[in-house]
This record gives structure tokens, C-alpha cells and sequence, in this order.
């Protein structure tokens, strides 16, 4: 569809060929279809089996279901119950983040659990906070354009009609973009709170352009999918069902074409034939069988908990995300793959990336509530691209966040306070609105996943992430505070506290065109192995400043079209 | 009573007082509604509970659990005890009853091995981590003052958190540890139990748990009168009871 008449037809077009949302029970949140749904036997050689019910993988079989494939989804994490799982509240929501440990090195350590990564059918879109912008073109060739990071094997185009088509399954919500490839949404801008209008003012009075959205939540109607009722816990998970995760918008549809999601499953080894080097399914370990087997709940002594099953399947997908992917592959060593699946030319959990997500918040006389609403509620890409007088390469981008209670302590402990001090900074919560940014931090080879010494209760290595970041990375964090900071100022803030910090999470197994310096092809097929796949956020080799889940998600979209037609 | 500062002009921001140092909490109005840590708070009209026929069960049961009475101790030993409620005092600032139980808190946190999912390299679990700061705070407070930490005084052991919070402390079980990332981990632990608490909520007029019922009124600048406030928020208020001066 023209982006003409996205605007014109706006709220008024559902995407063909994903019934998710008429699926949806209108008065319970529970994933319809889950006791009906179709379950496979481990010896039953199924058409594809996808390890992570998340953002890639819950894509990739939602598509190939819809083409009549057999697919089991192995998840690692509970098949969520909303009603009776989620809470409104932000200690309660600890089980869905993903808190198995991992161990964190390098010089710049980044703190993992729910600032991440999550566990559970849906994956980490259950507790993301929402922004949905798309790459820019410009994403695709930093090595070409800049001589940074690292130039895809495809390029914006080929994601172009996969970007639509997830944007309206979301639906994504927010003004017409004018960075980038400059498109429309197919949802209107949601109303802002008063805390994001004020940053808006002063970014305005900078020159700065903001826009309202983009973000997967419903305005409007929507099939049986609510409309957003603005109560802020988007990252506690939305219990509305108004914010798009897989949960919603892709596994309803699954289940009801034939896919088992079989939760509590945790992959341990993609079991490849050393005769014809083809895997042949996936070994896990199942934590329903393992009730009866005593389970030690002292990691330093674990225990190898259950029996290992094997599901056969003629192709496997992997979508685990940035650290489990490549923790999988290193654990799935066999004669023709000694130091793990895809690692012969030790390219497996080599530049993986987060971006920097330095927030600052301003301080008003009035009181601005900040808790209300989505977090995610205006942004600006208007700093995205190299700009070469600012002295770095590539750039960042501008959103609007909104700590609830731990988060906002978190902010003031970040900024030196705690006592006394901390408790009349907490007390003032609602006088303050913040804002953030997102850099685009370079892929670099130690910055990397790897096997730590130590072993999970599964008898699984844990993984290992280090970080360091480079000149370029610091001089693009550095500018960016003070750009934030400049909007405060601008917009007559009283006072500032400051929060450095990181999010998200990309690559640790990088498409390219050349085996050496890759893990997969341009088709997310691992090197010379002909039937496993990488299907989520692993895959990336640079990130730009976006926030990444639809790109996530629209690469499995193209994956799935490419494995449907092969 | 210290007089009062001027709210709207951000007085009591300790940012922007001299020497960083936060007016004395005495300013403060006395809780009239509801419970807050130290019955001090900016609305002291407000309770999160009055809206608690609002709020889902799950997130109703998950709340009220945090009201049961705290303890006893499962993971720190009796000898860790002092210290570790000391430090949360402190921590926190609570020299009073009514007490957000964060020792407690913690404590069933390292019990449950309910952790957060990562550890430094460089750095024991979160548990073990906790055991050596007691020890190390033990440690410094001997070596300084010639009492343990819970026996120092109200200012000796600030003196020893700032330095704590700085990343300076140095001798006997600091040795063996990364004294600044022991800090965040401990006050990730103390500050997630502590603003968990629906206390803490009405101490800082934060709206509480929203499921189903949502937010209609999101407010802004040029927005004034009932229609930014919800029915059940109540404004901050310094030392005037709004419901008396509106009758
Ligand atoms: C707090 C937070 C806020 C965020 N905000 C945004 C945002 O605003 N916008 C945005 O675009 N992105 C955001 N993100 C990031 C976004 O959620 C992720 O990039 C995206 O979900 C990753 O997709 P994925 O398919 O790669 O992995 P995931 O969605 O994480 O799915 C991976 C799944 O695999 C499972 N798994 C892993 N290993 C195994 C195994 N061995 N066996 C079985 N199962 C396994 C996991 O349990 C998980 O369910 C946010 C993330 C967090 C944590
Ligand atoms: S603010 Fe809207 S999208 Fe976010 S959790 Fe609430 S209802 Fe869901």
C-alpha cells in the first residue's frame, strides 16, 4: 500500500493473513487455543522447530504455519496466564525478565535481567516498552557510507513490504516520519501526557523536531484487541492486551494453524549429523518432566534437572535472542562444529551490541505525574545520521521514557544520591519528566558471548557477555547528554538528574556475505549447514539508533517468505 | 517545625541547596491518611489503598503480601542482623516507626535466590556480596570509631556509607571486593524492596497499581482545575489540609 494511502485509509486497514486479534477473547487475556492446541511427538519428524517463543521466532512460525508447515515452538519460559500472572506493579513483574545468571566482564560490564532480556511465550516484547521505528536505509551500509560497522548482505528495500505488513499487525500507532524513509503509520498519534508535552516545548525551542509515536500500541479499534487505557506499565507487561507482543499479534494466529508452543522447554544442543552435517532437531530439556527428580536450588551445586528429549525436525530455527542464540550455538559442538555450531571461523557471539540509553530528567513546579501513560510517547530521529562536524560516526536518537517508583530510585542513586537526599528527591517524583536517548554504539569483535566456567541448573554453561566501549561510542554518548540536556534547560527545568545506562540488545551472530566474517548468509542459514536458521535479533550486524524489536520482526517476515519459496 | 521551603521553587532540591545537603526531614507534614515510612510525606491526604477496589486481584494479592509482618531472618545470620538493619536505615534514611521492613525484604530476596540475573565477573553472587559489605562495614566502623556499624553513631555511620557510596573504603573485606559495584548491587537490593512498598507509594503520591481501571486525566501545561486530576489523587500539600480549607 502507497504511504498515500496509509494516511488516508488510517485506522481503517487490518493486514491480510493474521487473525490474531479477531482470535483474542474479549474478556480474558489468555493465549486462545492453548488447551485445543495441536502437539507433535518428539519422534515425529516435524517441518521446523523454533527454539524461542519471542520476537523472531514467534514470526517465523506464524508465517510458515499460515503455509502449512508442522512447527513446534520450544520456549524456555511459562506459557503466561495475564489474568492471574501479570500484575500492575513493578517488583511483581521479576518473573518475566530473564534472571538465570550470566556472568558480565569487559570495561564497560552491562547489566543484564530486566533491563534486556525476557523468558515466557511472547519473549521480550512482553515487557518492552513499546517504540517501534523502523531502520533507516542508511542502516544497512555503515562500512560503505562511514567505514564503521558493517555493510548487510540486504538492504533497506528488502525489508520495506515486511516493515509494512508488521506495522500493521502491531498496529503501530503515531505521526506521519519524516526521518529515515519517511512514511506514514497506520494508526494516529496517541494523546501525551503533560510531562511529555513540556520535553516537546523544549526540544521545539532547540530546533529540535519530536514526533509523537511510533509505538505498537492500539489507538482505536482493533478487532477484540482494547484500546490502550494510558496506566503506564507497558513494561510490566500489558495486561489490556492494547500493546503489541508476539503474545498477541502473531501466536494466536500460530496456535490456530497448527503450531505447539511447548513451554518450560529449554533447548540445551541443536543435534547435528556428523555424516550428512544437517541437523536433526533440537535436544532440550522439558521442566514439566522433571517434578519428580529432586532439583537443587543452589546454582554453585546444580544438578542436571529432567531427562533430555529430542525433537527431530528437518529445519531448525534458533531465535533465543542476542545472548541465548549464540550461547546455544557455542554449547552445540560436534565433530564437524568442535567450538559450537557455526563457530569454525569463530565468528558465534562476536559483536553483539546494546545501545546507550542515557537518561536525564527535568524538574518543574507543577506536578506532571509522570507514571501515566506509555513510557514510549515521543521521540526524534533528527540526530540519526553521521553528521561529520559533531566528530563521530553515525548517531542517536531522542525518546521520551517515564520511570515508575524503583526505576525513578534507580535514576537518583545513579546521580549520587541516597539517604536523606534520596528520599526528597523520590518524594518530588511528580514534579519530574524524563527523556533519553539511544546511541548507536559500534559492533566490535570483543564485544562478544561466550561460555563461562560455571553451569546453570540445567547443567548448561552460562553465558558470558563483555563489553568495551570505543571513542566513538563515548563521544556519541557524551554529545547526546548534552543535547538532552539542552532540552531541559530549554524547557526552563529547575533542576536535572542524570542516569548513564544501556538497553537493548543486537548481533552476537551477525549475517554477512563472506563465511569468515559472519555466522549466517544473507538467508539467516548458518554456513555450510543446510537446514538450520538464526531467526531473531542475533542476526544483525549494526543496529542504528532504533529501538529493535519490529526490525526483529520484519526480518523473520523476509526469512519466512525465503524458506516458504526455497 | 524548620520552616518551610518553597515547593514550587525547588528549595528543598538538594541539588541546588548549598552543599548538597537536604533540608532536615522535620519540614515535612505528618501522614493524616493511609501509612507512610516515618509518617512524613508531600501528600499527606493521599493513600493508595483508598483506590484499591480498583486494582486486579493478582496485583491486590501481590501488593498486600508486602503488609504481612516481616521476618524473621532466613539468609542473614543474627550475628549479620545489626549491621544489615543498621545499613538499611541509613540506606534509606529511616530513623523511625513506622519502617519499610527492607531488612526483611532483602533478606527473603537472598533467601529465595530471587536474583536479577547477572553478576559481575569481577564479583561474588549477589548473596555473597551482601555478606562482605556487612563484614566490610563491621570492618570500617572498628577500625574508625572502635564500635560495630550498628553501634556508631547517626553521623559516623553516614560518614562511613558516603565513603561506601564514593568507592573509597579500603581494608579487611574491601580488599576482596569492587567496592562501587558492591554499592550498586546492595542499593539495587535495598531501593527495589523500599519503593516496592505501598508505603513509599504514598509517601511520594505515586499512583499505584492501574489495572483495569487506567488513567483518563494525563494533564499538561495550560491544564488546570478537576479536569487534570483523577478523582482519587490528591494534590501535595505542605502543612494546610486541603479537604478542611476547602469546607
Ligand atoms: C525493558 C525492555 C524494553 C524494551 N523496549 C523496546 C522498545 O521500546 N522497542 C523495541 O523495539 N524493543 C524494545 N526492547 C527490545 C525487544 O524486546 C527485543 O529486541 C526483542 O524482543 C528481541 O526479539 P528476539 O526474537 O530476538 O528475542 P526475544 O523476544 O527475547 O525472544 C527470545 C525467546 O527465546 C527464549 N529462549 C532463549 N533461549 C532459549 C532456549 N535455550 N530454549 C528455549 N527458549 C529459549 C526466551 O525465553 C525468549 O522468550 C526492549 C526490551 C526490554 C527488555
Ligand atoms: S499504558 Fe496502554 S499499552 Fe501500556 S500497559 Fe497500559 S494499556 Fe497497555
Amino acid at each position: 500500500m502507497g504511504t498515500f494511502w496509509r494516511g488516508v485509509l488510517k485506522g481503517a486497514v487490518g493486514p491480510r493473513d493474521n487473525d490474531s486479534r479477531y482470535l483474542l477473547d474479549v474478556h480474558r487475556r489468555d493465549l486462545p487455543g492453548e488447551a485445543t492446541m495441536r502437539r507433535y511427538a518428539d519422534d515425529d519428524e516435524v517441518d521446523l522447530v523454533v527454539v524461542g517463543a519471542g520476537a523472531g521466532g514467534s514470526v517465523l512460525a506464524q508465517r510458515l504455519a499460515r503455509k502449512g508447515w508442522r512447527v513446534v515452538i520450544l520456549e524456555a519460559g511459562p506459557f503466561w496466564h495475564p489474568d492471574e500472572d501479570w500484575v500492575s506493579d513493578e517488583a511483581g513483574s521479576h518473573a518475566l525478565y530473564w534472571t538465570q545468571e550470566r556472568v558480565i566482564g569487559g570495561d564497560d560490564p552491562i547489566q543484564l535481567g530486566k533491563n534486556n532480556s525476557g523468558r515466557g511465550v511472547g519473549g521480550s516484547m512482553v515487557h518492552y516498552a513499546g517504540y517501534t521505528p523502523r531502520f533507516h536505509p542508511s542502516d544497512f551500509s555503515t562500512f560503505t557510507d562511514d567505514g564503521v560497522g558493517a555493510d548487510w548482505p540486504l538492504g533497506y528495500h528488502d525489508l520495506l513490504p515486511h516493515y509494512e505488513q508488521v506495522e500493521l499487525e502491531l498496529p503501530v500507532a503515531g505521526q506521519d516520519w519524516p526521518w529515515g524513509h519517511p512514511h506514514r503509520y497506520p494508526f494516529s498519534p496517541h494523546p501525551v501526557t503533560g510531562a511529555a508535552l513540556r520535553l516537546t516545548e523544549g526540544a521545539h525551542r532547540c530546533g529540535i523536531d519530536m514526533r509523537v509515536g511510533p509505538v505498537g500500541i492500539v489507538n482505536g479499534t482493533f478487532g477484540n484487541r482494547p484500546h490502550c487505557i494510558y496506566r503506564g506499565y507497558c513494561l510490566q507487561g500489558c495486561k489490556v492486551n492494547a500493546k503489541a507482543s508476539p503474545y498477541v499479534t502473531h501466536l494466536p494466529d500460530a496456535l490456530e494453524h497448527g503450531v505447539e508452543v511447548r513451554a518450560n522447554c529449554m533447548a540445551l544442543r541443536v543435534e547435528v549429523d556428523d555424516a550428512t552435517g544437517a541437523a536433526r532437531g533440537v535436544v532440550y530439556v522439558s521442566n514439566d518432566d522433571e517434578t519428580a527428580a529432586t532439583s537443587s536450588d543452589d546454582a554453585a551445586n546444580p544438578r542436571r534437572r529432567g531427562t533430555e528429549r529430542l525433537q527431530r525436525a528437518k529445519v531448525v530455527a534458533v531465535a533465543g535472542y542476542s545472548i541465548e542464540t549464540p550461547r546455544l550455538l557455542l554449547a552445540s559442538t560436534s565433530r564437524r562444529h568442535p567450538h559450537g555450531l557455526g563457530n569454525n571461523t569463530d565468528q558465534v557471539g562476536r559483536y553483539v551490541m546494546v545501545q546507550g540509553a542515557t537518561q536525564s530528567a527535568g524538574r518543574w513546579p507543577d506536578e506532571l505525574r509522570m507514571y501515566k501513560a506509555p513510557p514510549p510517547e515521543i521521540s526524534s530521529e533528527q540526530f540519526y545520521e553521521t553528521d561529520p562536524d559533531r566528530g563521530f560516526a553515525r548517531g542517536f536518537s531522542i525518546q521520551t521514557v517515564s520511570p515508575m517508583p524503583i526505576g525513578w530510585a534507580e535514576h537518583v542513586l545513579a546521580d549520587g544520591h541516597w539517604g536523606r537526599a534520596l528520599r526528597e528527591y523520590m518524594r518530588d517524583y511528580n514534579h519530574w519528566a524524563t527523556i533519553g536517548v539511544l546511541n548507536e554504539l559500534l559492533p566490535h569483535p570483543e564485544n562478544r558471548i561466550t561460555l563461562a566456567d560455571e553451569t546453570d541448573p540445567y547443567g548448561q554453561p552460562v553465558a558470558r557477555m563483555d563489553y568495551t566501549l570505543t571513542d566513538n561510542d563515548k563521544a556519541n554518548m557524551a554529545y547526546s547528554s548534552t543535547v538532552i540536556t539542552k532540552i531541559l534547560e530549554a524547557a526552563e527545568a529547575q533542576d536535572i538528574l542524570t542516569i548513564q545506562r544501556f538497553a537493548h540488545l543486537i548481533g552476537g551472530a551477525r549475517m554477512g556475505s563472506d563465511p569468515d566474517e559472519s555466522v549466517v548468509d544473507a538467508d539467516h542459514r548458518i554456513w555450510n549447514v543446510p537446514n538450520v536458521v538464526l531467526a531473531d535479533g542475533s542476526v544483525c550486524p549494526t543496529q542504528g539508533s532504533a529501538n529493535p524489536a519490529l526490525t526483529i520482526m520484519a526480518l523473520a517476515s523476509r526469512l519466512a517468505e525465503r524458506m516458504a519459496h526455497a | 517545625m524548620s520552616r518551610r521551603p518553597d515547593i514550587a521553587g525547588g528549595e528543598h532540591l538538594p541539588k541546588l541547596r548549598p552543599g548538597q545537603e537536604p533540608p532536615p526531614p522535620s519540614w515535612l507534614p505528618r501522614q493524616r491518611r493511609g501509612t507512610t515510612p516515618q509518617m512524613i510525606g508531600r501528600y499527606p491526604d493521599y493513600d493508595v489503598f483508598d483506590a484499591i477496589d480498583t486494582w486486579d486481584e493478582a496485583t491486590k494479592k501481590a501488593v498486600l503480601a508486602r503488609l504481612e509482618p516481616p521476618g524473621p531472618l532466613r539468609f542473614f545470620t543474627a550475628e549479620e542482623e545489626p549491621t544489615l538493619r543498621a545499613f538499611c536505615d541509613v540506606a534509606t534514611a529511616q530513623d523511625d516507626e513506622p519502617r519499610v521492613p527492607v531488612a526483611e525484604m532483602v533478606d527473603a530476596k537472598m533467601a529465595d535466590a530471587k536474583l536479577d540475573g547477572y553478576r559481575y565477573a569481577d564479583m561474588p553472587r549477589d548473596p555473597e556480596t551482601w555478606r562482605r559489605v556487612l563484614a566490610g562495614l563491621d570492618h570500617t566502623a572498628r577500625t574508625a570509631y572502635r564500635v560495630p556499624f550498628a553501634q556508631a553513631t547517626e553521623e559516623q555511620r553516614e560518614n562511613i556509607v558516603r565513603e561506601f557510596a564514593a568507592g573509597r573504603l579500603v581494608g579487611g573485606p574491601w580488599d576482596d571486593l569492587n567496592v562501587t559495584r558492591a554499592w550498586s548491587v546492595v542499593m539495587r537490593g535495598v531501593l527495589s524492596e523500599f519503593y516496592s512498598h505501598p508505603w513509599s507509594w504514598n509517601e511520594i503520591g505515586f499512583g499505584g497499581p492501574a489495572y483495569p481501571r487506567g488513567f483518563l486525566r494525563l494533564g499538561g501545561p495550560g491544564r488546570e482545575g478537576p479536569a487534570v486530576r483523577e478523582p482519587f489523587e490528591r494534590p501535595g500539600a505542605v502543612d494546610v489540609d486541603p479537604v478542611r480549607k476547602d469546607a
